[in-house]
């Protein structure tokens, strides 16, 4: 949501307040689409229209009337003021409200007693267009009459509020008279005005309204925004038993902690059931059974992190809180958790800090005797410990270390070290190395000395480390191969060759992980055929060495993938593009595939493969006297074919005003790359073996080019405009300084925003390259709605979500499967309505998946059988999930509550192996990197994530995983191939993108929104599959 | 949402049949296959004082790309109706010349009815994109005022698109000949936000190259960008491409701000169109008036490519024939680079579901 001008200062007072005057002409809002929590049926006016309101407070046009005033909260506390505490100051986004409110209760002053505003003639457009801050130009009712800009300060409030002000032009030209409804607006309040007024703690002069408080009180309204989002039980018995000025300065705690409490039946739900109650008890100092006293001291408790530690635990599935909360532990992990800096507070920040106590929560592996699952052994950790540390708390950890003797005591450190906002700790090396070890076989798990070995790089290799939770089937042998032939290349002295060698060995790599991904490397020969790509690069000594090891490399897995080793470039991209469909119609959509990868090559001005080896073996040849010279010169002059862009700037201007950024030494030492010149010369058969190492930069664009290819988001621009993207991909860090510990990791992006800096690209390693994509290219699509934003937090997970899956090897019904689990789900839940036992059921099922207020509203909407409104605001993966586990509950009964289920039940039965979870998992999930670390497709089935502070940001968006389901139910419906989901999925990916129209990124209403409005233009026709075809080859 | 393949239809240019030749054939698969469209250029003629010179004839202008001479396949001046050239030596008499000054024209651009001013840019399809950044926030609604007057004037042109930006484009209105649907779309922008000048712009030009026809993109920015992915030279080179001026009004802070006012005046001038520096709104409303004025006194050149083996980038000169003409200056774009169509729309059609829902 873009706000307006969130820059500047101004000190004035901000007050808000409703128009008498419009107050009884105020429409009632439409309040039936969502009961608010705690509602009194209370309303508050707003005046002027409600969309032009909620412009001007940075709200979504698309929320529902009672949302409003939560998401004004919400605006307030987050953009309305900079500083801290006493030096609290409004910004512009503020100040421009406050005008907004200002001007419109002017014109609601002009308007009729029925709200309208009319103006019949010039002479009455006169005060309106005063209040407006325009004038007529050159006279009134001639056809070359316009308006004018007189006050820019109103005329900028009419134009950011969406005034109809073209109309109003068009009458005045025409002569014809103008009328718009500018009635004040009705939205519901949560409690009532005269409650908020009293809760004021600053001057109460001038407060009329709720809005008033809200607007001059930021802990209000954050206040304000906690509330709205809580269990309606909940908020009733917080204001009831505490009161909203106690509960004030509690508010930040409340936000960010409250939204998983739960009161049933007069009692707190406390997470490990009635088993934990004691232990919360304790921990609390009051007993659940007192939900007001309870809710009071633990949210004051601590600073607030013990409300952060209950929530973290009310997050996880039952199953998991059970092992948490055994009394013993429970207090443990809490004492270990709180100990490291009891004097700071934990919802001082903009967003909630210690991301890594929900990551842990969520992926700790358990034993089956009960104990947490400890990769190799405890005496390596004991070793991981003692690594040197920045960290005092590690430091002291490291020291208590030697006296371990339970993994209970490695969890307790880690709980610990989730308080350190650092990514270099030994938690983060616990989280990699669990998900490197928890998806291996007992035969397979990694040795103790693995465990070491890759703990002590991980500093510089973590984000490597991905591959190998993607693939469990590498062994010690292939992870120890491929450290040392890393390091091995981080050692080789010359940096043109190390970056060459670097970049072709991971590209060698990441061409390696989409063959093995699309089934095209069998399992029996990951080992082998990753070792043969990876242990070459041990012993680089010169370019022309490096040469041979990347063709001899490539062959080797052409092989292996193929059966041919010799394979031209379109062959490889045909490969690229997925196994070989035996249907004409999947094998034309992979043909699109591969004409998409070849046109961003095209876009890059690439030197084929074919040139390059042909050039590599021609020369050999050369030297043997076996070809002519003559005969490679045609090929020799297509290396020099390449042009850089059109300079705008002179050296002199780039070098002053890039700010070093502009580097393109690599492209350049290609451009000055001339083989004619010694193929023509007399030469020794040595000096041509030699030459055969100027042949390096460009393999290993054309190598690194196809794993960008392959990876190209849907509406990339980047990749087909700017030919320098790739070759200027940075592997050794030559063109920043200071970044040479970070080459192995996740790249950055460079060069963002600096006009003379060539273009945006990337510096470091191409292990997380679908998502270091998706951020280049997200800006290039457009959002649909005026104020919408592409919201960087979110969008690019969603691209990878649709980039990296592929779905060749899927059938008919599996797809066909995952339109009936959701279509099942539905059934149940509308089934529930009418049956008290299946209702039970059903909620016990998605209180595991469902935040507080949405169960809340799911559960009143069975009660009051009207599910059929909630259904629409339940999300795909919720239906999907509850058929699911429905069906391991209760095996028999799902069929008997409707068609999908029946035939659900049936075509189980018939093709059990395409029907199975497991499968339907890896074949709709989504990639996890950050959460399960691994481009590995999965549905986790986890409540959605809340925004964290720093990387873990990607945490939320990692959490949402209906979108790929909701595509594949359309197709399924719509009477698509499972092969169209290549095409379909990235082009209606893009669209959902452009409908996104959220207030804040936590804002999962508006994903599955433009979800909806997607699937449902797609359904109308609004577009079809050849359009977005010929759509997505514009670049 | 607007299907974009609408906009392909034409729109009164049918002599811009823009069938596409191939100018160098595929040698082998490993090749990339080098299309070239009918190369268009839109030809500013001034005197030494800046006034446009009219009435110059096809046979007067000699053009070369990498120095090879091209022959003349369309020629029109201004809001003529063009002309399809099938032989010049019809018509070798010298025309009688003449010259616009720019004031006479300001003159009228102020004082005469829109509809006058409209006539001389019939047939263009001009894309306005509007910096809606952080950057503009001062001047936001005198840039409207301008941009709306600026549209309002354009009654006679074929079509106008509004696109506003910052750091995301948002396509508020797209090409069409509805006035007021722009002008709408014009005063419902929302400030704010950073400022991505270069990937907007090259959306833009996207958008614009799938038009038949004469288009002109003028942007309407303060300059400075701090989001692009894409630097300006890929912009320009796309500009130049695929044959679109770019005309550029931005404010005197601009102008102070270095990077963005060279950028801006290396762009316009390599595109064939010219930048603008405005002091204030009053300026900035001259500077659209000098844009229409501009339009209105273009030469529209074309011609296929002759046989060049360059895949690279080729040079485009244009000059003037004879003593008499020799004095004059020539704005236009000052070359292109043949983009690779490997991969086209027509290969990728794909047959509709399987079966019905």
């Amino acid at each position: 949501m873009k706000s307006p001008l969130p820059v500047l200062l101004v000190a004035v007072a901000v007050l808000l307040s409703s128009s008498p005057a419009t107050a009884d002409a105020a429409r009632g809002a439409d309040s039936s689409d969502q009961a608010l929590p705690g509602s009194s049926n209370a309303v508050v006016n707003i005046p002027g229209p409600l969309r032009s309101f909620m412009r001007m407070a940075a709200i979504s046009q698309k929320v529902a009337p009672d949302e409003v005033l939560p998401l004004l909260g919400r605006n307030v506390f987050i953009e309305g003021y900079e500083g801290y505490q006493s030096s609290r100051r409004p910004t512009e986004f503020l100040i421009l409200l406050h005008r907004y409110v200002q001007q419109a209760r002017e014109l609601s002053n002009l308007t009729d007693r029925h709200g309208i505003l009319r103006v019949a003639n010039c002479e009455q457009a006169k005060p309106v267009l005063r209040v407006l801050g325009y004038r007529l130009r050159p006279d009134c009712g001639k056809e070359s009459t316009y308006l004018e800009t007189a006050q820019p300060e109103r005329a900028f409030l009419t134009i950011d509020s969406g005034f109809p002000l073209p109309q109003l032009e068009q009458a005045l030209r025409g002569g014809k008279p103008f009328e718009y409804e500018y009635r004040g607006s009705q939205v519901p309040i949560l409690f009532s005005d005269r409650e908020w007024l009293a809760s004021a703690t600053l001057d109460r002069s001038n407060n009329k309204d709720v809005i008033d408080v809200i607007v001059t009180e930021p802990d209000v309204a954050r206040l304000y925004w906690a509330l709205s989002r809580l269990d309606p039980d909940v908020t009733q018995v917080l204001k009831k038993s505490v009161g909203i000025r106690k509960l004030a300065p509690l508010a930040a705690v409340l936000d960010f902690y409250g939204t998983q409490f739960r009161i049933e039946s007069g009692q707190v739900l406390v997470p490990g059931g009635s088993e934990a109650e004691s232990s919360w008890k304790d921990l609390v100092g009051a007993s659940p059974a007192d939900p007001g006293e309870f809710l009071e001291r633990l949210l004051a408790k601590d600073r607030g992190w013990l409300a952060a530690y209950f929530d973290a635990l009310s997050r996880l599935k039952m199953s998991e809180q059970k092992h948490f909360t055994e009394p013993q532990r429970l207090r443990r992990l809490y004492a270990a958790f709180r100990a490291p800096d009891t004097s700071a507070e934990a919802a001082r920040a903009v967003f909630r800090p210690a991301p890594g106590l929900l990551l842990l929560m969520t992926r700790t592996q358990w034993q089956a005797d009960g104990q947490p699952y400890v990769p190799g052994n405890l005496s390596a950790w004991k070793q991981i410990f003692r690594q040197p540390s920045d960290a005092k708390v590690v430091r002291d950890l490291g020291k208590r270390a030697s006296h371990w003797s339970t993994p209970e005591q490695l969890l307790e450190a880690m709980f610990a070290l989730t308080r350190i906002d650092s990514r270099d700790t030994p938690l983060q090396t616990y989280l990699l190395l669990s998900e490197v070890d928890g998806g291996r076989s007992r035969q397979q798990r990694l040795s103790p000395d693995t465990v070491q070995m890759l703990a002590r790089k991980i500093a510089r290799f973590s984000d490597q480390y991905l591959i190998f939770c993607e693939f469990p089937e590498l062994n010690d042998l292939s992870i120890s191969h491929f450290l040392t032939s890393a390091e091995a290349l981080d050692k080789i002295p010359d940096h043109v060759l190390r970056g060459n060698a670097m970049g072709i060995f991971q590209a060698q790599v990441g061409i390696w992980q989409i063959f093995a991904r699309q089934g095209q490397i069998p399992a029996a020969k990951l080992n082998d055929s990753w070792q043969s790509t990876v242990r070459p690069f041990a012993r680089i000594g010169s370019a022309a060495q490096l040469f041979d090891v990347g063709q001899n490399s490539l062959r080797e897995m052409l092989k292996v993938a193929s059966g041919r080793a010799h394979l031209s470039q379109d062959q490889v991209f045909d490969l690229l593009a997925g196994p070989r469909q035996t249907d004409a119609e999947a094998e034309r959509i992979r043909q699109e595939v591969a004409d998409r990868m070849r046109a961003v090559l095209d876009g890059q001005r690439l030197v084929s493969l074919d040139t390059v080896f042909g050039l590599g073996d021609g020369l050999e040849e050369l030297a043997r006297g076996k070809v002519s010279a003559n005969s490679l010169l045609p090929a020799a002059g297509e290396l020099r074919e390449f042009e850089m862009p059109r300079p705008i700037f002179t050296p002199g201007e780039r070098t002053e005003w890039s700010g070093a950024t502009y580097n393109n030494n690599h492209t350049e030492l290609q451009m000055r790359t001339d083989l004619t010149r010694i193929i023509k010369s007399p030469h020794s058969a040595a000096q041509l073996q030699e030459a055969r190492g100027q042949l390096v930069p460009f393999l290993r664009d054309t190598l690194v080019g196809l794993n960008y290819a392959y990876y190209e988001p849907p509406g990339a621009q980047a990749l087909h405009s700017n030919p320098l993207l790739v070759r200027s991909h940075d592997f050794a860090g030559d063109t920043l300084a200071g970044v040479e510990k970070r080459v192995w990791l996740a790249a950055d992006l460079v060069g963002e925003g600096s006009p003379a800096g060539g273009g945006a690209h990337l510096v470091g390693s191409l292990a997380e390259l679908p998502y270091v994509l998706a951020e280049v290219e997200q800006d290039f699509i457009s959002p649909e709605s005026v104020q919408a934003l592409i919201w960087r937090e979110l969008v690019p997970e969603f691209l990878v979500d649709a980039t990296v899956p592929r779905w060749w090897n899927v059938s008919r019904n599996e797809l066909h499967a995952i339109a009936l689990h959701q279509r099942a789900g539905e059934e149940l839940l509308s089934a529930a309505q009418n049956d008290a036992d299946l209702a039970n059921k059903v909620l016990s099922i998605l209180s595991q998946r469902m935040i507080p207020l949405a169960f809340e509203r799911l559960q009143e909407s069975l009660a009051t059988k009207r599910v059929e409104e909630i259904l629409p605001k339940i999300t795909p993966a919720d239906t999907f999930y509850l058929a699911a586990e429905f069906r391991r509950q209760h095996p028999q009964a799902v069929a008997a509550v409707g068609p999908a289920g029946q035939e659900l039940d049936k075509i189980s039965s018939q093709y059990p192996d395409e029907v199975d979870w497991k499968r339907l998992s890896r074949d709709f999930g989504v990639p996890h990197p950050i959460l399960a670390q691994s481009y590995r497709r999965e549905l986790l089935n986890l409540k959605p994530f809340p925004a964290f502070q720093g990387y873990s940001s990607r945490l939320l968006a990692e959490s949402w995983d209906s979108s790929n389901l909701y595509w594949a139910r359309l197709a399924d419906e719509m009477g698509y191939s499972p092969a169209s989901l290549n095409r379909l999925v990235p082009e209606l990916t893009r669209r959902m993108v452009e409908k996104i129209f959220a207030t804040e990124f936590e804002d999962w209403p508006a994903i599955l929104r433009a979800l909806q409005e997607t699937g449902r233009e797609f359904r109308q026709g609004k577009f079809s599959s050849v359009e977005m075809t010929a759509a997505s080859s514009q670049h | 949402m607007r299907n974009r393949w609408v906009q392909l239809s034409f729109v009164g240019w049918s002599v811009f049949f823009l069938s596409m030749i191939c100018a160098s054939a595929q040698k082998d698969e490993s090749h990339i296959h080098v299309v070239v469209d009918m190369v268009q250029l839109n030809v500013a003629v001034t005197d030494n004082n800046g006034n446009y010179v009219t009435g110059l004839r096809p046979q007067e202008f000699v053009i070369t790309e990498d120095g090879i001479q091209q022959k003349l396949a369309t020629f029109a001046e201004g809001n003529e109706p063009t002309r399809r050239l099938l032989n010049l030596a019809d018509s070798n008499d010298p025309a009688p010349l003449g010259s616009v000054p720019p004031a006479a024209t300001k003159s009228l651009l102020a004082n005469d009815p829109p509809a006058t001013l409209g006539s001389l840019v019939a047939g263009a399809n001009v894309f306005i994109l509007f910096d809606t950044s952080n950057y503009m926030y001062r001047g936001f609604v005198f840039a409207q005022d301008a941009i709306a007057e600026f549209v309002r004037s354009l009654d006679a042109a074929d079509k106008v698109a509004f696109y506003s930006y910052s750091r995301d484009l948002s396509r508020s209105a797209r090409l069409t000949s509805d006035r007021s649907q722009v002008i709408g779309a014009v005063r419902t922008t929302v400030a704010g936000d950073d400022a991505a000048l270069y990937n907007t712009l090259l959306l833009t030009v996207k958008d614009a190259s799938q038009i038949s026809g004469r288009k002109v993109i003028v942007v309407f920015s303060n300059g400075p960008d701090n989001a692009s992915m894409v630097p300006p030279e890929d912009v320009a080179e796309l500009a130049q491409s695929t044959g679109i001026p770019v005309y550029m009004i931005s404010t005197r802070e601009a102008k102070i701000e270095p990077i963005s006012s060279t950028v801006f005046e290396r762009m316009t001038a390599a595109t064939g169109g010219k930048a603008y520096f405005a002091k204030n709104w009053k300026d900035e409303k001259r500077a659209f008036a000098s844009i229409r004025d501009d339009l209105g006194h273009l030469y529209s050149l074309s011609y296929y490519p002759q046989a060049n083996p360059n895949r690279g980038w080729r040079t485009i000169q244009v000059r003037l024939v004879g003593e008499r003409l020799k004095k004059y200056h020539i704005r236009t774009r000052n070359g292109y680079r043949p983009l690779p169509a490997r991969f086209t729309a027509e290969s990728a059609a794909v047959p509709a579901p399987e079966s019905g829902p």
